[in-house]
Formats: structure tokens, sequence, C-alpha cells
């Protein structure tokens, strides 16, 4: 510690060439970050995903709807619990024009109420309140986050309007919130705190009947048979107009999730890229500041500095830079995040945007890994250098 | 017992295939409390003979024994730590370090010592008052003169309380005033507190404040015995 006036001495020294290193860093630590937590919210659907759920769909495309017909013929399936009809609604507050309003965009399904809560326990409701939702035809169970953020409460009253063309009927939908489930962050840490559910028949008699079903889900007895029931309903619906595709929970969602390509690949490309560039950035700065100070070190040497004490001397340097890059880049992703739900476009992922304690330590240890290996050249070179040549070269 | 023994010392570089003889089958005795001044011609060694006797260099072939040390026989890291304790290093532009103040530059060495905060800054606050910089002590490399600058160096070189000094052309790069300054009170240290001093110099005026003068031609010492040496012996 005594070493540690002297390591900031000269990082003041060129204040403008460390300030700027740290705010590089800051950004590079920031954007992994910010980038890492979007992945895990934009992925965290998987983490929640039950085996006992199975979804069907149409086996053409997700876009293309099953008939009605096929709830009770699922339902008296061997092995089958219960099914729930969940249509995606895609629906927005209207704006001014009447066009939703996608910045604010956030999930709403149109759902076989009692069936979808009795499988999907992540929706903390009391008896009274689930009781009050399934009362109301045009009743809303809305996320606490969509509470907030709309400051809507149990009573409030608005609207959406869908993007998808069969649900739009000329004037938006109206609900009326019922209840405000809770989540808890104990047993499901990545369940959204942004869904809004409303009644499946809400939304089939307000299209005249006309909308058919966008996926089923069905509840099975034995999580470890999902795969032979998947087979079972595929086979039972085979070589009709509407062939069914069943996968698990988990599988619907990375299915899903793979529509928009390889996320993670692509984010953590963008992420490997800035840490290199950042790496090759302060690398060179501290290059270029022990290059400078090559004359000081051989001084330093005479004076009886070992040449581990001027390795060390230097790759601290380098360590406060990228630890106090990374405590920057925390704070501003912490930030950032702490922001998300009032950014318009960030909400749409489903779950809570929270920096989670594992990426906080792993992205200040990247920032300090960052800044040992910039400074190890430097240091390697100092640490080499003989003082007669450092001396007569200055 | 010599501070300094320098026994059939030969230094060579190697400049890509060529071998330069620097220094030859060179010896050289420092008793101690002495003051030596190395004189020579640009070439003749002086600088590289300085570098052996302070362990920043080691000879080819030969022995350098300082403060009863053979310097042959340590480690780096044994003889960085031995600088630390028994050299102090007296360079031609003082070699400060421009973000530290007088006194911390000055307590530089003592941070390799198991000194506390407090007992460093008094010494070096002591080492100081020794040069006659002690008002200076907050003042930044930049903002004082050449002279002032070479004390501040000097006052670092004597904190550690190292048995011998060696200083490369002390004062070739001041003017006279200042040059006469510091080699008063390089005298004063050789006088008062028994420092062994060994100075390389091109200067008359600062050899003549030695005891001994030592003429380097072409890496042989060209024994010569001054007045001054003389009297100093008897």
């Amino acid at each position: 510690m005594k070493y540690l006036p002297y390591i900031l001495k000269h990082l003041r020294k060129n204040w403008i060439r460390t300030l700027s290193t740290i705010l590089a860093m800051a950004l590079c630590i920031f954007l992994i970050g910010t980038l890492q937590t979007l992945l895990r919210a934009f992925y965290g659907g998987m983490d929640r995903t039950s085996t006992e759920r199975l979804v069907i769909r149409n086996r053409v495309s997700l876009v293309f709807p099953l008939p009605l017909s096929y709830e009770p013929r699922l339902a008296a399936m061997p092995g089958v619990k219960r099914v729930a009809k969940v249509n995606w609604f895609g629906g927005g507050v209207p704006t001014a024009t009447g066009a939703p309003d996608m910045k604010n965009f956030f999930p709403n399904f149109a759902v076989d109420a009692e069936p979808y809560l009795t499988m999907f326990p992540e929706y903390g409701l009391t008896d009274a309140e689930k009781r009050a939702f399934l009362d109301d035809r045009r009743g809303a169970l809305i996320g606490p986050d969509l509470a907030q953020k709309f400051g809507w409460r149990v009573g409030s009253v608005f609207q959406l309007e869908s993007t998808i063309p069969p649900y739009r009927v000329g004037r938006p939908f109206e609900y009326v919130v019922k209840a405000i489930y809770k989540v808890d962050r104990q047993r499901y840490p990545n369940h959204s705190g942004s869904i809004m559910l409303f009644h499946w028949k809400y939304l089939h008699e307000s299209t005249r009947q006309r909308s058919q079903v966008g996926t089923y889900y069905a509840q099975i007895a034995n999580p470890t048979q999902a795969a032979a029931m998947a087979r079972a309903i595929d086979s039972s619906f085979e070589n009709s107009d509407a062939e069914t595709k069943t996968e698990t929970e988990g599988q619907f969602l990375a299915g899903f999730l793979a529509l928009v390509g390889d996320l993670a690949l692509i984010l953590n490309s963008i992420g490997l890229a800035v840490a290199f560039t950042i790496l090759a950035v302060s690398a060179n700065t501290m290059s270029m500041s022990i290059r400078e100070r090559r004359k000081e070190i051989a001084v330093l040497k005479t004076l009886g500095f070992s040449s581990t004490l001027v390795l060390t001397l230097v790759l601290g340097e380098a360590i406060v830079i990228g630890a106090a890059g990374g405590a920057l880049g925390v704070g501003l992703s912490a930030l950032l995040l702490s922001h998300a739900a009032s950014i318009p476009g960030f909400n749409g992922f489903g779950a809570a945007l929270v920096l989670s304690p594992a990426l906080l330590v792993a992205m200040l240890a990247l920032s300090a890994v960052i800044g040992l290996l910039s400074g190890l050249t430097p240091a390697v070179s100092a640490y080499r250098a003989n003082i007669t040549s450092m001396l007569r070269q200055v | 017992m010599a501070a300094v023994d320098v026994q059939q010392v030969r230094k060579v570089y190697k400049r890509d295939s060529q071998e330069i003889v620097v220094l030859d089958g060179l010896s050289l005795e420092v008793p101690e409390g002495e003051f030596v001044a190395l004189m020579g011609p640009s070439g003749s060694g002086k600088t590289t003979l300085l570098n052996l006797i302070a362990g920043i260099d080691r000879p080819t072939s030969g022995k350098v024994l300082v403060a009863g040390t053979n310097l042959g026989s340590l480690s780096e890291g044994q003889l960085a730590k031995w600088r630390s304790r028994s050299i102090g290093f007296i360079f031609q532009f003082y070699n400060l370090i421009p973000v530290l103040t007088a006194v911390e530059n000055v307590e530089l060495p003592l941070l390799l010592t198991k000194l506390s905060k407090k007992q460093r800054r008094e010494r070096a606050l002591t080492a100081l008052k020794v040069v006659g910089l002690a008002d200076r002590y907050k003042h930044y490399p930049r903002q004082l003169s050449g002279g002032q600058e070479q004390r501040v160096a000097i006052a670092r070189a004597i904190v550690a309380d190292p048995a011998v000094l060696v200083a490369d052309e002390p004062t070739g790069d001041l003017d006279a005033k200042s040059a006469e300054e510091i080699l008063n009170l390089l005298q004063t240290l050789n006088r008062e507190f028994k420092k062994t001093i060994v100075m390389v110099t091109h200067d008359p005026r600062a050899a003549e404040r030695a005891h001994i003068e030592r003429h380097l031609e072409k890496g042989v010492l060209a024994h010569s015995v001054t007045q001054r040496e003389a009297m100093a012996r008897a």
C-alpha cells in the first residue's frame, strides 16, 4: 500500500491520457455488462420453463393457428392433466393516431385463465385476486412493473390495440385491471413483472369468433414422458389440415428465440470485440507511459528497487486504471438498467433487467484482467530492462 | 579495510560482432572515508567503472568488492537490496522523479525499508536539512533550480546512510556557483559524515576537491598520486 501514492501520482501526471483510458475501459465494461444483462433477460425465459408444460403449435409455422376442435381431443389424451389456449395478442397502448405504441411495448397474451394460472404458479395471486380476475370477462392481470410504468392500479381501465390483423376489430380492446400478480424472486428469479394476461374468451368474442388458437399449452402428469407425449400428440393430428408440432416449453422458447438469430453469439462477439479493442488501447497507453519513463525506471533500479518491484509498480498502474474503469462501467450499467423500464424499447424482453451479483463480479474481474494484460508487456520490459543501457539511451 | 576494492576488472561490450574493451584489467583501491576523483577523456571507461562500483553493472571478469561485499557473488535481487543500503548514486542530470515533491523524492529509497511513514518523512526532512533545502521540501523538481535539484538528489543519495557515494559528473550540468555549492556539500559529507566518495568528473576544479585523483586512459588506470593524496596519507 505504501507504493499506492506513487502509482496515483503517475496516473495524475498524464491525467487526460489516464482519464481517456479509464473512460474507454468503462465503456467496454458498461457495454459488456449491459449486453449480458439484456441477453440474460432475453434468454431468461428458458430458465423459467417447466418440463411439465408442453406447447402445441401449427407444424407449418407459429403464425398459422390451430382449430378450436383440438382442445377436447388434447384434454382427453392420457397423461394430459389440463389444456389452456394461449394467443399472442401483440397489443400496445393506442397512440393519438390509433396505432399501438410499440415504443412502450410489453408482452400480452389471451389465455384460458383458469387452467393457465394453475399451470403457471409463477403468477403470485391470492385466491381473492384470482377470483376477481376470473370473474370479469374484460379483466386483465398485470405485472407489478407494468403497474408502476403506466400507473395502473386495480380498477384502472386501459386499452390495447393489436398489431395482428385478425385482432384489429376497428376499435381498441378495453380492459379493467383486476389483479396485479406478485413475482417471487426467490423461487422464480427470471419471471417477468411486465406481462399482461386477459381472457381468451374476450378475444374470441370480440373478433366475432373468428380467432382461432395460437398455441395450446398442455400440462402433463409425468414430465419424464414429455418427449413421448409430444410424439403421441403430433401423431394423433397427423394428416389433418393443421398438423401440430409439440415441444416442451423450453424447446418452444429456444425455437422462438432462434427466429431472431443467434443473439447470444452476436452480442458475445460484440462484447469480445470491444474487450479486445480496449485491451489494445490500454496496452498502447501503458506502453507509451512506460516508454516515456525509461529513465525513471533506471533510477528506481539504481536506488535499489528490484526488477520484481518495478514490474509490480507498472502492473499496479495498469490494474488501477482497469479497476477504476471497471467500477465506472459497472456503475453506469447499473444506472442504465435501473432506469431501463422508463426507456422506450428496453422493456420488451419480459424479465427484470438487473445486474446480477455474479455478472457484477465478472465485470470487475474482467476489467482487472484487461488492466493486468495491458500492463504485462511494458511491465515485463521494465522488469528486463538493463539499468546502464536505459541510462545511456536517454 | 578498503571501502572499494576493484581487482583486475575487464569490461567488454559487444556491438554486433565487434568486441569493445572498455576496462582492461583495471585495479583500484579506495580506502574508507576517502574522496576520489576519476578523470579521463570521454570513452576512457570512467562511468563504466563507476557503474561497476555502484553495482548497476557487472564486470566481464575480475572482482569488485565494496564495503566488504563481493558484488559478483550476489544475485540480481540481492544486488538491488545491497544497492538500497550501501550505495548512494548521484547522477549528472539529477534524475529526480518529476511527479514527486522534493521530500517524496528523498523518501524513495526509504520505501524499501521497514520504516514507518512518519519515520521515513522525518529522515527525508533531515537529509534535506543536511543539504540546506528543508524549506523547499514541498517543491516539485520543476520548481527548483539545477543546483537545488542536485542537492535534492544528494539528499536522496544519503538518506539511507550508505557507506559509499558515487557521483557521475555531479557538477556537469551546473553553473559555476551551483557547482561550487555542490562540491562544498560533497566535501562536507566526506569530512563530517565520513562518507567514502568516488566521483567521475571532467572538471579539474571539481577534481581538486578530492583527496585522490585517478586518471583513466583507454580502460587502464594511470597511477597518479597527487599532493593531496600524499597529504592525506600523511
